[in-house]
Order: structure tokens, then C-alpha cells, then sequence
């Protein structure tokens, strides 16, 4: 049974990158006053208004020098992306922090912004780069980004764990609020906190996957059921979930995070605010306001 | 500064028979131009691996046991420059260096490698003329900080 649910994990180097179902062409939509596209693992486009937010690009087929591949393609050409106003960085971990994929969109970036420390991960990119102490706020021309707390580990080369560059962040511009957390686990008392600080959070970005081994996940990921009950926890309205099915990170069973998600989004009558993207979808949610 | 303390093997060639060797390597200074620009660009002895490999010029000193037809101890010591190669030196990273090295016997040296692996595993070449015990040593480098 163990070596059952550890052969996905030997084999996540020998994956074939399988082309995306959809693909973004035209991302920048003129009637969105809120849209939201998911390129795949923690890679969302945030529309709102004439602002666009990527957070934590991964635009490569392989990352961790090559030991990782997708399980479905890039659904973008970067060159189809529109300037991007602002790049939110989670945290370093390679899925996260991929040093190819800045380059490959370096100069459609404005400004990047990282945890509080992350700043000596990123080598000395064009754009410009800030990094963020919890709680923090920048006003960034009247779009503001605030880090907010949230629990994972910090590092990017295993003996550097000592380092505590991770948040989650929330961006808020003309009436709209957003939350992305980047990886987390489930922490009751930052999400309660970020939702007394922030009461009108209308789309939180939440990551349900990995789910197993467990007992090792816990401390650091969400699973389904935690994700829900992080969005119930932020008072959000709406929520869309990430980090699942892009890469092979865990010894989860295939589509599982996705499967359970569903199945406790349909037991709690959630469907009208949470929607499912497959990679490369985009939803446009301009009804918010 | 712990990780500092693993040494790297080596093997050394060209003298009265192959010599095997562990080298330590210290950072007393070090200037990267490949960090990003808000941050200072200097580091002493803890550097972290994306500051060098991204691009940096530094002084090092090195202690080394060869043991050989005599066993022996001798310090290298110099300046390195690394360049990035591939995925901004993380993936690939060149390094060159001239320095020289004490002990029984004192000679000029220089100094090449690769490394991958945000610096952690890398293999390097120095040639010492006139340190007769091993005037080549190819070293396995392996370094975290």
C-alpha cells in the first residue's frame, strides 16, 4: 500500500506534460470588472478593472532543475499575457518562486512582491521587487497589497528553513477585495484575523492540495476540507481553488483534491460560491458589484 | 557556518602517487553583482547560494589535508569570480580564480569549475605547479552556504 502511493512521487520526473484542454489567448477582458485565469498550480491572472495581478508564476514545463514536470502544459504563451501590474510572490519554494518564469515575462512586469527576506532569492531582475512584512500595505497608484499571515515554511534549499519568507497577501482596488494565500496550512487564527482586518473579501484563492501523507501535509497544506473551512473562516464570497493537478507533489491519488473538493462543495450547497477552473480557464466574475 | 564545516573531497594528481584530500572553504568577503539591486551586495563567511552563483567576485581561504606519500596540511587562498551559465546560475554556475597555496610548500595556483544545483554540488580543477605532492587536485565540491 505505501509503495502504491509513493510510486507517483519516484515518477514525477519521468511525467509527460500532456497539452492543456484550454488555452488563454486573450486573457485582458474589457467587460470584467473582476476575472479571474488559472495557468495552473498557485498561477492566477487577476483581472480587476485595468489593474492584472499574476500570482506566484510557474510558466515552464519543468522546474526544481528539471525533476518536476507538469502534468498539463502552460496554457499561456507569456508573450499573450498583458503588462502585469503587479507579480505576488508566496513564497521561494520552486513551484512558487520560478526564477525562468520571471524571465520569460521580465519585461511585461511593473513591480514584484515578495515576503519580508525573499527579496535575496530573486537575483536582480529589470522590474522592481518590495518585499512585504505581515500586515504590511503598499499602496501601488491606488491598488493596495497588503501580506497577510499565513503558516508554511519558508527556504528554498532545504537547509535554509531557517528563513521565514512566506505570507499570503491581499489586494484590493476599486471596491475589490482579493485574497491569495499561497501555500498554507490550515490556520484558523490568521484567516480570522485577515477577515476582522479585511470584513469584504469577495474572492479568496485557496489551495486544497497536497492532501497526503498526512501526517506530514497537515503542518503545512490544506486539504479540501480545510480550504473550506479557511474560505468560511475569511467570510469571503466567493472562492476558487488551486494547487492541485499540475504537478506531481504529492502521493495523492490522481484528481483526487480535485474529486473530494467537489464532493464537499455539492454536500454543503457551496456550488453558487465556489467554482472549479480546469487550467487554462478563465472566469469572469464583473456581477460582484 | 555549520554547513561550512563539511569538506569536500578531492583527489590530487601529478606528484609521486595520487593523493586524497578533504578541503574546507571559507568566504571571508564576497560582492555579487547578480543579487538584487535593493539588497547590500557584500556577504562575510555565510553567503547565501543564489548570491554567489547569480554572479560574484570573493575572497576565499581554504585549509586542506592531502594525504599522499606524506600527509600534509596547506591553505589556499585567492579570489574567485562565479558566473551564472544557466537558470541565472542556479541551474549552472562557472567559476575561475588565481590565489596561491601554504604549507611545506608555497606556489601559485589557479582554479576552474562548474557547479549545479544552486551551488551545492560542483566540480572544480586547481593546478599549483610547484606544490610537488599534487600539483592537480580535482575536487568535488560540495557547498551549501
Amino acid at each position: 500500500m505505501v509503495l502504491k502511493r509513493l510510486a507517483p512521487l519516484a515518477l514525477a520526473a519521468c511525467v509527460e506534460t500532456a497539452p492543456p484542454t484550454h488555452r488563454l489567448v486573450h486573457p485582458s477582458r474589457a467587460d470584467a470588472h473582476l476575472a479571474v485565469s488559472w495557468i495552473g498550480h498557485a498561477t492566477m491572472l487577476i483581472q480587476i478593472d485595468d489593474r492584472f495581478v499574476l500570482t506566484d508564476p510557474v510558466l515552464v514545463d519543468t522546474i526544481g532543475g528539471g525533476l518536476s514536470h507538469r502534468k498539463v502544459g502552460v496554457p499561456i504563451d507569456p508573450g499573450d499575457l498583458p503588462p502585469i501590474d503587479a507579480v505576488l510572490i508566496s513564497h521561494m519554494h520552486f513551484d512558487h518562486l520560478s526564477l525562468d518564469s520571471l524571465e520569460k515575462i521580465e519585461p511585461k512586469v511593473r513591480r514584484a512582491y515578495m515576503p519580508e527576506g525573499g527579496l535575496v532569492y530573486l537575483t536582480n531582475f529589470r522590474f522592481d521587487a518590495v518585499d512585504l512584512a505581515r500586515w504590511e500595505t503598499v499602496d501601488d497608484r491606488g491598488m493596495q497589497i497588503t501580506a497577510v499571515p499565513v503558516h508554511h515554511v519558508g527556504g528554498r534549499y532545504m537547509l535554509d528553513t531557517w528563513m521565514h519568507a512566506f505570507t499570503g497577501y491581499v489586494v484590493r482596488y476599486h471596491g475589490v477585495t482579493v485574497y491569495f494565500s499561497g501555500d498554507t496550512a490550515y490556520a484558523r487564527e490568521d484567516f480570522r484575523e485577515t477577515a476582522r482586518r479585511f470584513p469584504s473579501i469577495d474572492l479568496a484563492l485557496l489551495p486544497i492540495a497536497p492532501i497526503h501523507p498526512r501526517a506530514i501535509m497537515e503542518s503545512v497544506h490544506m486539504d479540501p476540507a480545510e480550504a473550506l473551512a479557511a474560505f468560511a473562516d475569511l467570510g469571503a464570497r466567493r472562492m476558487i481553488p488551486m494547487h492541485f493537478d499540475t504537478f506531481v507533489d504529492s502521493v495523492d491519488a490522481p484528481h483526487e483534491a480535485r474529486d473530494t473538493f467537489e464532493r464537499l462543495v455539492h454536500e454543503r450547497h457551496l456550488e453558487p460560491r465556489v467554482t472549479v477552473l480546469e487550467i487554462g480557464q478563465q472566469k469572469v466574475l464583473s456581477q460582484l458589484h | 557556518m555549520l554547513a561550512q564545516l563539511v569538506p569536500s573531497p578531492e583527489l590530487g594528481f601529478g606528484g609521486v602517487a595520487p593523493a586524497a584530500g578533504m578541503r574546507w572553504q571559507l568566504t571571508p568577503l564576497l560582492y555579487s553583482w547578480g543579487l538584487y539591486r535593493k539588497l547590500s551586495p557584500w556577504r562575510t563567511f555565510v553567503v547565501e547560494p543564489l548570491t554567489r552563483q547569480s554572479g560574484s567576485v570573493e575572497l576565499f581561504v581554504s585549509p586542506e589535508y592531502l594525504d599522499g606519500r606524506t600527509d600534509e596540511w596547506i591553505v589556499r587562498a585567492g579570489v574567485h569570480a562565479t558566473f551564472p551559465v544557466l537558470g541565472r546560475g542556479e541551474k549552472v554556475a562557472f567559476t575561475i580564480g588565481a590565489g596561491g597555496c601554504f604549507g611545506g610548500e608555497s606556489s601559485a595556483e589557479i582554479e576552474a569549475g562548474f557547479s549545479l544545483l544552486y551551488g551545492a554540488l560542483g566540480l572544480f580543477v586547481t593546478y599549483a605547479p610547484r606544490l610537488s605532492l599534487a600539483p592537480a587536485t580535482a575536487m568535488l565540491r560540495l557547498r551549501w552556504f
